[in-house]
């Protein structure tokens, strides 16, 4: 922290400790992940320590969450982003959008989830949130076959608007399903995500278990990605860069004012 | 720290999951409403879905929706067509939104809005359509609020209503869910919104603002959220190239607004009179207008009758039309504004003309001017339309020619205006003159006569170039409603700040020392102005420290304690 500048430092101060990595996150299981590294690129690192990121921190990174009715997508956000789990079933309305914000190697990351509604009702509408998405997460229950059919599709539907994704399945409900009955789900749905490119997470969002660890595991690879991509086209300026609009800062009435100084009521 | 709590109060507090936070909640801080419009054969115009569906609007205003949500006239409105309309809320349903009651007074006086309008965005959409009898598809979607948003809603329409042409209702319903998370709108803070997986980024004025400038480089420094859309501004609306074609008069017109003379804006589109309309009322910025305006305004509206009847002088109302009828209706107003086509860079500094004397309008008459026979006050400067004529040669961005423009008559107002202000902090009581043992000091009245002495050695000749008759326009203004709305906000806020000095004096003082020699009654009176006091502090929380109320209500069991029981238990304290 203390080789930060000033600047960076007050962006800093307002990133929670439990919202602060230093290491890079291990996979689930490493045999299921197309993301080898061990640990955050060298190139990524020095950038980092030397403070020089450009404007990762100011970027988006957008992660969307999809899947059947009621796989618990809603629940995993509200676990890792308010620490709690509902019982009670509400299913979502269009989306629901969080933002949390990271520390990653003292850098701040923001990262938008939108998570959205697994009904039919509204697939129609999915095609625009699904929109230039870094991360797509798709979720199904581990206790529930049709779910894990369904995988695919919600991951050829969701990348056909993402932005070369990071791509991740996660598998819910992991406190529902007995030893046995995972293993068996775990390698059927293992060949599924290397055929998709995708990692593959199981977790609890009624026990937590996971939750964290999963998160973590994908803003740094986001991370990782966003900052190499940025060092290495350094040079040249990159279409997404926030738009700015300029306007004179020069202001004339200001400065007559002074001349003026207005009187202000009861200073006499 | 201040944006780490506000994130958190938007994360965690006031979040959707929050049990306190009602479904709607969020949403009713920033709309009323979203409308789907028809064009039903058999109708007309039918509103054919409104989201949430609890919403109340009288019957009136579903009419007055529907109707002002079509283009008026046959104009060839083939496409996407945008605008917006401000009508009135039917008397008894006026409920202030949440938001408004909360953050009203810290927001810019543009902001401030009257709660008894409603201003609706319209999207409208006509294509050919074969499999429809008429043969054309026409629908508007539009989104209903009570705040003047100008810029952030009509950006939101734009984003929503393509989206529900395309999809239907749960697109609608998915929007509004989105909105339904919004954080309020509190002055001052930069928000993130999100819409359609996309956010809009935008920063909620205040009334602390720097006049020009600030709002950028805010959004800039914070960076809470990354934001695909960045509105620069919630309200200010392109007044340059709604001017472009009466380049030479604006300042003409912006006396008229200033003095708020009857005004109508004729358009061949609705889009370019409702633009108009709200770039005249922004020319007398940092100053609120007073009274009507209506950007869309139709022969339809309830207030039709009202408004274009011959029978009365015309109303100090500002009226965008574009219905050719309005040229026989309104003949007999003293200023019409005709709008050409906004136009192209090339095109606009040769259609400059004369301004037209009012007679001379003739129905069929529709080149774009001013007509009027009004007589401004000031001489016109030649040195801002040079400069913008200049930026249209040299092909300078919109968004500089606005700014330019924006600042020029900013500081014209303010020219204005800063004598005003001067005269009316010149009225207040002294400091001195505030005592504890007393009422609270009054403000002396306005005496035009004597401000416009002091204006001879310090008007607006201090810091405007602008050369005429400045008196002859403060007497104009002064008869005006502008004045007059100007003036009793001043008044207020004078009062209540003497309110509070007047209570702090009262919570320095020793009463106990002060009562030692005092009657009864004299007692009594000092009881039951603290009282008063308190009843003020109560309703008005915001100006006042927990500190001083505590200090009061000590002082007041004090000398309460000091009267004789008998009395004591009449006062029943």
């Amino acid at each position: 922290m203390s080789r930060m500048s000033a600047g960076r430092t007050v962006i800093s101060q307002h990133i929670p400790s439990n919202r602060v990595i230093n290491q890079f996150p291990k996979p689930f299981r490493a045999d299921c992940t197309p993301h080898k590294e061990i640990d955050f690129h060298p190139k990524v690192k020095n950038a980092c320590s030397e403070n020089r990121i450009g404007r990762v921190g100011l970027r988006i990174c957008k992660a969307v969450l999809v899947g059947d009715v009621s796989v618990g997508k809603t629940a995993l956000v509200n676990r890792f982003c308010h620490e709690v789990f509902e019982k009670d079933y509400k299913a979502t309305i269009g989306v629901d959008f969080e933002v949390e914000k990271f520390s990653v190697l003292a850098c701040p990351f923001t990262l938008q989830i939108w998570d959205t509604a697994g009904q039919e009702r509204f697939k129609c509408i999915a095609a625009s949130y699904y929109r230039g998405a870094n991360v797509v997460i798709v979720v199904f229950d581990l206790s529930d076959e049709s779910s894990i059919t369904n995988l695919v599709r919600w991951m050829d539907d969701a990348c056909e608007n993402a932005d070369q994704p990071i791509k991740f399945i996660v598998g819910s409900k992991k406190d529902l399903v007995s030893q046995a009955a995972y293993s068996q789900v775990e390698s059927r749905v293992k060949m599924i995500a290397n055929n998709l490119g995708a990692e593959y997470w199981a977790v609890s969002s009624k026990t937590g278990e996971n939750v964290q660890e999963f998160f973590f595991r994908a803003v740094s690879l986001t991370f990782d990605a966003a900052v190499l991509s940025e060092v290495d086209t350094a040079l040249a300026p990159r279409a997404t860069q926030i738009g700015t609009i300029k306007v004179e800062q020069k202001d004339l009435y200001e400065s007559r004012k002074r001349k003026i100084s207005l009187q202000k009521c009861c200073n006499h | 720290m201040e944006e780490s709590e506000g994130f958190k109060r938007n994360s965690n507090v006031d979040s959707p999951k929050s049990p306190t936070v009602l479904p709607w909640d969020r949403f009713s801080n920033w709309l009323h409403c979203a409308c789907v419009v028809t064009f039903d054969l058999e109708l007309g115009q039918a509103m054919e879905l409104i989201y949430p569906s609890h919403v109340h609007l009288t019957e009136k205003e579903k009419m007055n929706i529907c109707y002002l949500s079509f283009p008026d006239s046959n104009s060839g409105c083939m496409g996407d067509t945008q605008f917006h309309f401000r009508i009135r809320q039917c008397p008894g349903w006026r409920q202030m939104v949440r938001s408004q009651l909360q953050f009203s007074r810290d927001y810019p006086v543009q902001l401030q809005s009257d709660s008894a309008y409603y201003y609706g965005f319209v999207y409208f959409r006509q294509t050919k359509d074969r499999s429809i009898r008429r043969g054309y598809f026409q629908k508007s979607v539009l989104l209903v609020s009570k705040l003047p948003f100008i810029s952030l809603f009509s950006q939101l329409v734009s984003i929503i209503a393509p989206e529900y042409f395309e999809n239907g209702e749960p697109s609608l319903e998915a929007a509004c869910h989105d909105i339904d998370q919004w954080p309020p709108p509190i002055p001052g803070e930069s928000l993130s919104l999100p819409i359609f997986g996309e956010v809009i980024q935008v920063r909620i004025p205040t009334r602390s603002d720097k006049l020009v400038g600030q709002p950028v480089s805010k959004v800039e420094d914070q960076a809470t959220v990354p934001a695909q859309h960045i509105v620069p501004s919630l309200f200010e609306v392109d007044i340059f190239s709604a001017f472009q074609t009466v380049l030479p008069h604006v300042q003409m017109l912006w006396e008229l607004v200033l003095a708020c003379e009857p005004l109508v804006v004729m358009a061949a589109l609705p889009t370019v009179a409702s633009t108009t309309v709200q770039a005249l009322i922004s020319l007398i910025s940092p100053l609120q207008y007073c009274t009507d305006y209506r950007p869309y305004f139709t022969i339809h509206d309830s207030e039709f009758k009202e408004y274009t009847t011959k029978t009365q002088a015309p109303p100090p109302v500002i009226l965008g039309v574009t219905n050719p009828f309005f040229a026989k209706t309104l003949q007999h107003w003293p200023h019409i504004v005709r709008i050409g086509e906004m136009l192209g860079d090339a095109e606009a500094s040769k259609s400059f003309n004369k301004i037209k004397k009012s007679s001379a309008l003739k129905t069929l008459d529709s080149k774009p001017g001013v007509y009027t026979r009004y007589k401004p006050f000031l001489v016109k400067d030649k040195s801002i339309l040079k400069r913008l004529i200049k930026g249209i040669q040299s092909k300078r961005p919109v968004e500089a020619q606005n700014a330019i423009m924006r600042r020029y008559f900013l500081e014209l107002t303010h020219s204005f205006m800063i004598p005003l202000e001067r005269y009316m902090a010149s009225l207040m009581p002294l400091q001195r003159n505030i005592s504890p043992h007393k009422g609270p000091p009054r403000l002396r009245p306005f005496d035009p006569e004597e401000f416009l002495k002091s204006v001879e050695h310090s008007g607006p000749q201090l810091t405007s170039g602008i050369k005429g008759d400045w008196e002859g326009l403060y007497r104009r203004f002064f008869r005006s409603q502008n004045f007059e709305g100007w003036y009793q906000h001043r008044q207020y806020e004078v009062n209540q700040k003497l309110e509070v000095l007047h209570m702090e004096a009262l919570c320095q003082a020793n009463l106990m020392d002060w009562i030692q020699d005092k009657e009864e009654v004299e007692i009594v009176d000092l009881i039951m102005r603290i009282q008063d006091k308190l009843n003020f502090a109560a309703n008005n929380q915001h100006s006042i420290s927990e500190e001083s109320i505590q200090k009061l209500e000590c002082h007041l069991r004090s000398v309460v304690s000091s009267l004789p029981a008998d009395l004591q238990s009449v006062l029943k304290i």
